[in-house]
């Protein structure tokens, strides 16, 4: 018999005969170092910047077609994704494009991508560009420290963070004026689509949530959609979820990292979903505290006191189980795949 | 592993799930010793060390004998962890762009290649814009591209071939570490999309291309038969993709395959998988051949068979509210579909555990759906149940969800991989070796759920006809009342003989009035499934649910706590 893959799984450090069963509950990354910046190119996009070159919060990284169509132009030179000029000869008019990424060439005719609207993605923080790649994608190694979400929505953005709810709370659409022009906002545990199509139409630049519904998430994409086919120019804005669709308070230790934050420039990446800061992230906070995600217990905090064994759950199914004390004193088993530790 | 071990582990790493098990040898032959699941980011060795501990618990004396001392001083190494380990990982299948210049060619394209295990994506110079066609092609998780025409080359393609070609070598150009496959008649512009490929790699300045396995065969062009080329049509190019798919990390659905395989060998009986994973569904059929030749397998993966395919879109969420006992709407119902693809392992019990049967079981229907191509032709013998979303439902209840799904005449035997150890074994290089340790361990890794034995074509009115069951605890007479579901206690490890007398004709396999059957027990006993095939249920949402929770109850012990 031979082994046909190595499956030595000892990823975490955890010790050797470690008899705690702590590493039993899923270590979740309260920060990432250095997150890699990932914009997604289409055809036609044209990057702006160049391998090795340093970005700033808000300088322009690459211009988004929003209304590609092929051109037709004579001729054999020129290398698939390559910039073409058009040249005087087309039959356009003063204000079209000058140039267009060309696709390929065949028969000697060219077919080259053209649009007249673009929109300017920007950068959500320094760092350096490490690959542009014509059609597929550009990505930056950002500067500082990423809190990573679960889904983003919108273009990378930039702003002053600003909490505008406990980790419980919802934002209502009256609660957004233009007071908060130019802020990241802190929403606690839901929003719904109104309120961010309202929070993008007063200059907020972005909205940081526990959980954002599926329709809501429809609903904003479809808005976003609408604004884009009427070629309205749009301003950075975006959407970081950090845990799902179902409604839950943000995890303490993430909402104590965000009042950490709170008045400071960040950014926000849809790809990967993340909020971005400068400077040095946060210590983790104690290796036991855990945090209950799901059940009866949902947004508690507690302390893993060890492995309870396979207990009998909800609906008769039987679970890992650990046992957590809870700030009461009160001492409960919770499934093990309910419970989240950060580090 | 050396013959002299007493013990391995066996380690199935899904792509949401570990499942780790200690196989030992005792008396002489490979039992299993323990076994659990986890989430995928938990260690193995952590589950290792849990395993051990509890062994040496439960019964010190078996764990001596395996060479597991009852304590380990705390923080020294476990004697296990220098047990030799077999495993395989179970990635998302790859991803493969089809482009053709008809609908019809990308649609025998796609086939041939979802038959050999690939994600698909399809776009055609008919019905796409080049634009569209060339951003496909540059998704940067595609790693192999196939193009094809007809051979000889169809009145309707003939014109944009030409283009064809020229677009798929701007992309070999652009995306040098792709494998591009070009099939049929477009085969004879392998000169032009090779130049653009070999071009490519010269330019190549920015590393390695992150949408393509660096240890997958990359960079080259191939020409391969037209899609319906060969007997059976298609199966040569399908034979190509599956050697170009097995390069890639996929390497457990593979070993499950050979497992069952081995297991239908062993038991010379028909066995089919249905394995709901969380990036795909795997569906195998194993026939076992006459004495020393090999089984007959046949064997398909396909995302949509995974227990939530990435984007749920409204058939996805409608066919699991079809399955639901809980009354959600479709937003929620979607909402608690994406936080269980988030989430596999959470929120398990509860109204969790019931919206996870009716997940698996929407999951099967699509499964089956997928994968008609290899559908048996009778029950098999042998229906094994695999893969995490079964992992919290308790047994009976597994047996209803497969009863429900699959809607064969005839009697079939019910079980569960319920240690992930088909995928382990089935990594097991040497046939004799694994038949071997297989033929050991055929009793323990698989829980019997039961036997079920479904008869179509009844007639509706009070009574079909009678039932006795003859067990070791004595004989059981039932009215066999169509539409019903009829639940006979017989615990795993038994057998019974199940005499059916029927007024008219039905088919259980073969048509007839009275039938013998033998068949095994589990732990939901004996299924009498009396019910429509394939299953009727009322329309209105309501009732069904009514109906789906009547039949899950009786099933389900504790369901109401």
């Amino acid at each position: 018999m031979t082994a046909t893959l190595d499956v030595d799984g000892r990823s975490d450090g955890s010790p050797r005969g470690s008899t705690s069963g702590l590493e039993l509950v899923a270590l979740s990354r309260l920060t990432f170092g250095h997150p890699t910046l990932r914009i997604g190119l289409s055809v036609g996009d044209r990057p702006l910047v160049a391998v090795g070159e340093t970005v700033t919060p808000g300088g322009a990284l690459v211009d988004v077609l929003r209304d590609p169509r092929i051109e037709i132009l004579a001729g054999d030179e020129g290398t698939p994704g390559a910039r073409v000029h058009l040249g005087l000869g087309q039959a356009r008019d003063g204000d079209g494009p000058a140039d267009g990424e060309l696709l390929f060439t065949e028969s000697g005719r060219r077919r080259v991508v053209v649009g007249d609207h673009v929109e300017t993605i920007e950068a959500p923080a320094s760092g350096v560009v490490r690959s542009v790649r014509p059609g597929i994608e550009v990505t930056v190694e950002l500067d500082g420290s990423g809190l990573p979400g679960t889904l983003g929505l919108g273009v990378p953005t930039h702003g002053r963070l600003e909490l505008a709810t406990d980790e419980g709370g919802e934002l209502r659409p009256g609660s957004v004026d233009v007071g908060r022009a130019g802020t990241i906002l802190v929403v606690g545990s839901r929003v719904d689509a109104e309120t961010l199509t309202r929070a993008r139409a007063m200059g907020v630049r972005g909205v940081v949530v526990a959980a954002l519904p599926g329709k809501d998430t429809r609903d904003f994409a479809a808005s976003e959609r609408r604004q884009r086919a009427a070629l309205h120019r749009l301003p950075p804005f975006a959407v970081l979820v950090l845990e799902g669709a179902i409604r839950r308070p943000i995890a303490p230790p993430v909402m104590d990292l965000l009042r950490s934050l709170d008045g400071r420039e960040v950014g926000l990446s849809v790809e990967p979903p993340a909020l971005v800061f400068e400077g040095e992230p946060p210590p983790p906070p104690q290796p036991d505290l855990v945090v209950v995600r799901h059940g009866p217990f949902a947004g508690r905090t507690g302390t893993f006191v060890g492995l309870a064994g396979i207990r009998r759950f909800r609906a008769g199914v039987h679970l890992e189980a650990a046992s957590v004390r809870f700030p009461t004193g009160e001492t409960r088993p919770v499934p093990l795949a309910d419970l989240v530790r950060f580090g | 592993m050396s013959t002299e071990a007493r013990g391995f582990v066996a380690v199935d790493g899904g792509t949401a799930t570990t499942g780790v098990s200690l196989i030992g040898l005792v008396d002489r032959a490979w039992r299993l010793l323990g076994s659990t699941a986890a989430p995928a980011a938990i260690p193995v060795d952590a589950l290792v060390d849990l395993l051990a501990r509890r062994l040496a618990a439960a019964d010190p004396d078996l764990a001596a004998s395996v060479g597991l001392p009852a304590t380990t001083a705390r923080g020294a190494a476990s004697p296990v962890e220098s047990w030799p380990r077999i495993g395989v990982a179970t990635a998302a299948p790859p991803r493969l762009a089809v482009v053709a210049a008809t609908e019809r060619t990308v649609g025998a394209l796609s086939r041939a290649a979802r038959g050999a295990g690939w994600d698909v994506t399809a776009a055609s110079v008919a019905g796409a814009d080049v634009i569209e066609m060339t951003n496909l092609l540059l998704e940067r998780d595609v790693s192999t591209v196939l193009a094809g025409s007809a051979d000889p080359v169809g009145g309707d393609e003939r014109n944009a071939l030409p283009e064809l070609a020229a677009l798929v070598a701007a992309a070999a150009r652009r995306r040098p570490g792709v494998t591009v496959v070009l099939a049929g008649a477009l085969g004879e512009h392998e000169g032009r999309v090779g130049e653009g490929a070999r071009a490519g790699a010269a330019e190549r300045h920015d590393g390695a291309d992150p949408g393509v396995d660096a240890g997958a065969a990359t960079g080259s062009v191939m020409v391969a038969p037209s899609a319906t080329a060969g007997e059976p049509p298609g199966e040569p190019l399908r034979a190509l993709l599956d050697g170009l798919a097995r390069a890639t990390r996929d390497d457990g659905r593979r070993a499950t395959v050979r497992a069952v395989a081995t297991l239908a060998s062993v038991l010379d009986r028909t066995v089919e998988l249905v394995d709901v994973g969380f990036s795909a569904g795997l569906r195998v059929v194993a026939t076992p051949g006459e004495p020393g030749t090999d089984p007959d397998v046949r064997w398909a993966v396909t995302r949509s068979g995974a227990l939530v395919p990435d984007a749920a879109p409204d058939e996805i969420v409608d066919g699991v509210l079809a399955w639901s006992v809980i009354a959600l709407d479709r937003h929620r119902m979607r909402d608690r579909l994406r936080e269980l693809r988030e989430t596999p392992w959470a929120d398990a019990d509860g109204d969790g555990a019931l919206l996870r049967l009716a997940v698996a079981r929407a999951a099967v229907v699509r499964l089956v759906a997928a994968t008609k191509a290899i559908e048996p032709r009778s029950a098999p013998d042998l229906v094994l149940a695999a893969g995490g979303a079964w992992a919290v439902a308790p047994g009976p209840a597994i047996a209803l969800g497969l009863a429900d799904v699959l809607r064969r005449a005839g009697a079939s035997q019910l079980a569960y991989d319920h240690a992930r150890l088909l995928g382990p074994l089935g990594s097991i290089d040497d046939p004799v070796r694994r038949r071997s340790i297989l033929a050991d361990l055929a009793d323990d890794l698989l829980a019997p759920l039961g036997g079920v034995v479904v008869p179509a074509g009844l007639r509706p009115g009070r009574s079909a006809g009678r039932l006795v069951v003859h067990a070791a605890g004595g004989s059981t007479e039932l009215d066999l009342v169509p539409g019903g579901l009829e639940l006979v206690d017989l615990p795993p490890g038994e057998s019974a003989v199940a005499e059916l007398q029927f007024r008219d004709q039905v088919s259980l396999g073969t048509r007839g009035r009275r039938f013998a059957l033998e068949l095994g027990g589990g732990l939901g006993g004996l299924l009498i499934d009396l019910r429509d095939v394939p299953l009727r249920l009322p329309d209105r949402l309501e009732r069904r649910r009514e109906l789906l929770a009547a039949w899950q109850q009786s099933l389900w012990a504790g369901i109401e706590q």
